[in-house]
Parts: structure tokens; sequence; C-alpha cells
């Protein structure tokens, strides 16, 4: 396959191939500057191409084709004579002396960027064809002077875009410095032949510059841009991938590890912790594993992509990857299915409410008690000896796992009568509001009173095997104005509707905080 | 190199002439007159054929039609104008001249 060119030469259409055309031009060019002296030029030259595009016509017509090759071409300058034999019979003409002036300035190097043996985007080859010097040399100092500050980044760019292309082959020969008459046209094209016999697979290269006619430098960018990914930013490419398989197994070792664990192939307790313990034990396997495959999948393509990139390995099989990817959908499936499940059951709200009365003090001390009545249930979750440790109390410090959202929030109000009171209101969600109902009796909160102190857990507790449905307790403390009331600042996070910090003049942490009941309410005793 | 330069001086001068004869038996076109040269082994390249009429048309010797060709662009067909045909005449003599003159150079040698 060729290119061909629409040519307009004397009046003409003529499809021309590209290297026919390129080798009229030259001669065209070869002529013009040969009676470019005298006053009558533009005539004997439109006489010329008009017998040269006389001279296609009957060529096309007589040998039953469309296109003009390059052999006729030659055929038609055989014919119509160099420029030689032009001087040869009219050397009364001063027309010698200019030619040969001619030649000199046409010989003269151009500066055009040199595509074709180009690293980026040939501006080093280019300015080492016009200043005579080795491109590595060129290219070293290029690349010092983008390390050093990067100012040779700049100058690159503004070069690129200032230095045309090579395009054509009388460019790229006036870039080398070579006449652009035919004589150096014919040489250069029969090096080039012969370069093109000699290493075949070159030629690609060669016809690079053909193929990159039209574009404007965006696109040119662009395509440098690609060229290089695949050249010298291949290696960068690789390195990422490299670094995206390691992470990537190591992502799916772990997850592997967390369905195990999920799984129960040893004893986690991970199923009691938030927001695990939303998912009902029934069906608790399904939904991991479920899970497992939609995270799993991807990371493995992943892992698969990167190793294809990293090790140029071929692409995995098209019915494994379409099984995989079905394997996929149905694990979002069965997922899907499963969430829309688990919501269904926080569709009902349950509530009941409590009275706790309280005995009455002139100062309440309100504390957060991190030590718990150790239940028969608790028992059993450590398993522990529950006859040596119930009804004994443990001290934690640490908060444990954390199994739920912050569900206790405390409100201090005035009391309407003058009794001290605790309203307790538990709330739990559920499918239908006896299960609403249920989940809510089966919370276990610890308060308690000693004397003045009053101290509440910090969290509650779930039965084991009880499920996350959104359990919440509200505690209503009253007391009537007048009581003082001393509040441990770890408390403050419960509060709802009111701030301990907000009181006391010295930030300075630990000292309890300390109000007054009045009629508006709470008040810090330094508000008084 | 001086015979080559005389050769070029002499073809130079019987191919105007030439040129000449051929238009002068009638209006004809470039590329016809190139087929007579040829015929006559005269002219080498057409190439040489187009300044010389250029030059000979601008010293009025030549005028020229354009005509409608059936293929491809319009032709241009040369005619002598009568300046033309005066010096012909003139180049006639002068090639009798020349000519007596090189027989008789040959003959006397050849005596």
């Amino acid at each position: 396959m060729k290119k061909t060119l629409n040519i307009n030469i004397g009046n003409s259409i003529i499809h021309i191939e590209e290297d026919a055309c390129e080798l009229l031009n030259s001669y065209l060019i070869e002529v013009k500057q040969h009676f470019g002296k005298s006053a009558d030029d533009f005539e004997i030259v439109s006489d010329i191409e008009n017998r040269i595009a006389e001279m296609f016509t009957e060529m096309l017509h007589t040998q039953q084709k469309q296109v003009i090759e390059l052999a006729d071409v030659q055929v038609v300058i055989e014919l119509m004579g160099s420029v030689k034999d032009f001087e040869e019979e009219s050397d009364d003409e001063p027309s010698a002396g200019y030619t040969n002036a001619g030649y000199a300035g046409f010989g003269e190097r151009k500066i055009y960027r040199d595509t074709e043996e180009a690293m980026v985007a040939g501006v080093c080859s280019g300015l080492s064809h016009y200043l005579r010097m080795d491109v590595s040399i060129l290219r070293v100092l290029a690349v010092l002077s983008v390390l050093l500050g990067g100012s040779g980044l700049i100058a690159y760019l503004i070069l690129w875009v200032s230095i045309p292309k090579a395009y054509t082959r009388s460019e790229r020969m006036a870039m080398k410095g070579e006449a652009v008459n035919l004589q150096g046209f014919k040489r250069n094209f029969e090096e080039e032949l012969s370069n093109l016999k000699e290493n075949f697979r070159s030629a690609g290269d060669q016809m690079r510059p053909f193929v990159k006619h039209s574009g404007s430098f965006i696109a040119e960018f662009i395509e440098v841009l690609g060229a290089f990914m695949q050249g010298a930013g291949k290696t960068i490419f690789k390195f990422i991938a490299i670094i995206i398989m390691i992470s990537g197994s190591l992502m799916m070792v772990s997850a592997l590890i967390v369905l195990a664990a999920l799984l129960g192939l040893w004893d986690s307790g991970t199923s009691g912790i938030f927001p695990l313990n939303i998912v009902d034990e029934a069906y608790f396997t399904t939904f991991v594993i479920a899970v497992f495959i939609v995270v799993a999948i991807p990371l493995l393509s992943l892992i698969l992509l990167s190793v294809r990139v990293a090790f140029n390995s071929r692409s995995v099989n098209r019915m494994f990857s379409y099984a995989l990817l079905l394997i996929w959908l149905c694990g979002l499936a069965v997922g899907i299915f499963y969430v829309a499940k688990i919501t269904t059951e926080f569709k009902e709200d349950a509530e009941f409410t409590q009275n706790i009365p309280i005995k009455s003090f002139p100062v309440y001390t309100l504390s957060l008690d991190r030590s718990r009545f150790f239940s028969k249930d608790d028992s059993l979750r450590y398993q522990l000896n529950s006859a040596e440790y119930t009804g004994k109390i443990i001290q934690t410090d640490d908060r444990g796992p954390f199994n739920q959202p912050r569900n206790v929030t405390v409100r201090i109000e005035k009391s309407d009568d003058s009794s001290p009171s605790l309203t307790e209101s538990y709330s739990a969600k559920g499918i239908n509001f006896e299960t609403a109902l249920y989940h809510a009796k089966n919370i276990h909160y610890d308060f308690m009173q000693q004397d003045s102190l009053l101290k509440f857990g910090p969290e509650l507790h779930l039965m084991k095997n009880v499920n996350w449905r959104d359990q919440q307790i509200e505690l209503v403390l009253k007391v009537p104005v007048g009581a003082v009331l001393k509040i441990d600042r770890d408390l403050d996070r419960y509060l709802q509707g009111y701030s301990l910090w907000d009181c006391g003049d010295d930030h300075s942490g630990d000292a309890p905080y300390e109000g007054v009941m009045t009629e508006e309410g709470l008040k810090c005793k330094f508000d008084q | 190199m001086i015979a080559e330069n005389t050769q070029t001086q002499m073809r130079k001068g019987i191919l105007e002439y030439c040129v000449l004869l051929i238009i002068s038996r009638g209006e004809i076109y470039a590329s016809d007159i190139i087929a007579e040269l040829k015929s006559a082994k005269l002219l080498v390249v057409e190439g040489t054929l187009y300044p010389l009429l250029t030059r000979l048309k601008n010293n009025g010797l030549l005028s020229y039609n354009w005509v409608e060709s059936t293929s491809g662009p319009p032709r241009k067909y040369y005619t002598l104008t009568p300046d033309g045909v005066s010096i012909l005449s003139q180049l006639d003599g002068t090639w009798q001249e020349l000519s007596f003159a090189i027989t008789q150079s040959k003959a006397s040698k050849n005596n």
C-alpha cells in the first residue's frame, strides 16, 4: 500500500504516489531555480509543467492505470532532461553561475527537528545535524539541564514548538546539509532504498514522517507522550504494576484471613463486633462470603492486570474472565439481597421506659463507672468459671471492642415534684413491633446509686447472639430545684443539650463540674 | 573542453535554424516539434526546447495560439511571424554559405 496525492500540474489533476511526487517536486524546484534568473521563467516553467502533465495523462491513458508511480516520473525526467542538459544547450545565458550560487545557498544546513532519530521530539537530533555535533553529547547536556533546575525542560519545549519538523525528503536533506537538487535527491533516495533493503523492519520508521504529515503541536505532543510511555515510560509502568501487584496480593491475603476469621475457623469472636453484629447469625456466613466475592474478584483482576503489564504475559483466558465476572455478579446480587433484608429489620421502632426512684440528697455526684457487674452471660462470654466470678466487679479501663455506635445519652432536668428520679428509656428496632420490643428488652445497662454517688455505665450491653438493632438508652435524671450536682467531666460526651466545658474559669481538666438546679434548668455555679 | 564548446555552439545555432524550419511548414505543437527534432536526431531532451521557443518568441520570430486539446489542457501551437519568415530566409542564405564553406573546405583538404 502506498499513499497517493492529488496534484494540480498544468491544470490537470493527477493522482500521484507520494515518493513519485517528492521526486517530481524536487525536479520542478530545480528547473525553477535554473530558469529563475530569466524574465520568462514563469512561461518556460509552465510550458514544462504543461508538457509533464500531458505526458502523465498519456501514460495513464495508454497504460490503463490510475496513479503515476515513481518509475513514470523517472521516465518523464529522462525525456525532459535534467538541468545539466539545459546548461549544456544554453551556456551563453548567465545561468550557470547563478545555479551554482543557488546550490551553495540551498546546500547550507537548515534547522529542523529530526523525528526519525528522535528520543522525544527530535530537538536534540535536529540540533546535532545543525551544529554538526554528536547527538549523544547534546542529549546528555539536555538531561543534565533538566535535572539541574529544570530550565532545560522549558528550553526544550520552546525549541520543540519553534523548530519545524522535517517532513519532506528535501527538508530532511536541508537539515543534513545535502544539496537539494536532483543528484542529491537521487543519492538520498537510493541510500534510503538500500537501507530499506538491508533492514526491512525499519520500513515502518521510514514511513513515519509521511504518516505524521498532519497534526498540530498538541497532537504531536500526545503522540510523543505515547511513544515515551511505550519506551522509557514502560519501565515506570512496570514498576507501578509490580507495586500494585505486591500490595494487591497482600490485600488479597489479608482479605482471606479476615474471611477465615469471620467464618469462625478459630474462635475470634468477631461476629460480636459492630458492624458485623448487625448481620443475623442465620445468614452471616452467606453474607460474608458474598461480600468477600464482591471485594476479592476486582482485587484479583487488578493483580492479574498488573502481572500482565509487569511481565508482558498473555491475557487470561476469556472463559476464565467471564466466569469471574459471573461469580462477581452472583456475589453482588446475594450481597444486595441481604443488605435489603437487613434494612427491613430496622423498619419498626419500639420503646419502653422504667422509672427508678432516687434517694434524696442535697448534693449528688455523677460519675462514669467503667467497672461492671459480671453477669452469668458475661462469664459465658469470657469463658470464665461463673461460680467464681458472678456478682463480682471487674475493672475495665479500656473500652473493649467497639461493638456499637454511641447509644447512651443522659439528660438532666428539673424535677416537677420535689423528689428526684431517673427515667430509663430503652429503644430498639426490628422487622415488626414485637421483635423491636424484644430487642429493647434485651438491653442490659448498669446504673447504680451509692448514697449520693450516681454511677453511670459507659455503654449498654447486648445479650450474646443478639444483633445490633440500633439499641439505645436515654437516661433522664430529674432533680429538684436547689440540688447541687458535681459531675465527672468524663460524662460530658453523654450529656445531651448541655456542655460541662462551658462552665468553670479553670479549664485545667480533672476538677469536677459543679452546678445547681434552678427554675430555668441546670446552671453552672460560677454563673450564679 | 574547447571541442565541447565548439560543438555546443554549432549545435545551438543549427538547433534554432531547424526549429524555425520545422515551424515554417505550418502551425505546430511543441511536442510535435520535439518528435521532428528527434527523428532528425538533433535534440536529446525536451526541456531544452522550451527556453529556446520562449526566446524566439520574445525576439518576435514566433507567435502562438492556444488550441483546445481533446485530451488535457489547451496546447500552444507555434507559427512564424513575418519577422521570423524574413530571418529564416536570411538564415537560409547563411546556411547556404556555411554549407558551401564546409563542402569547399573539406573538398580542398581532400584534394
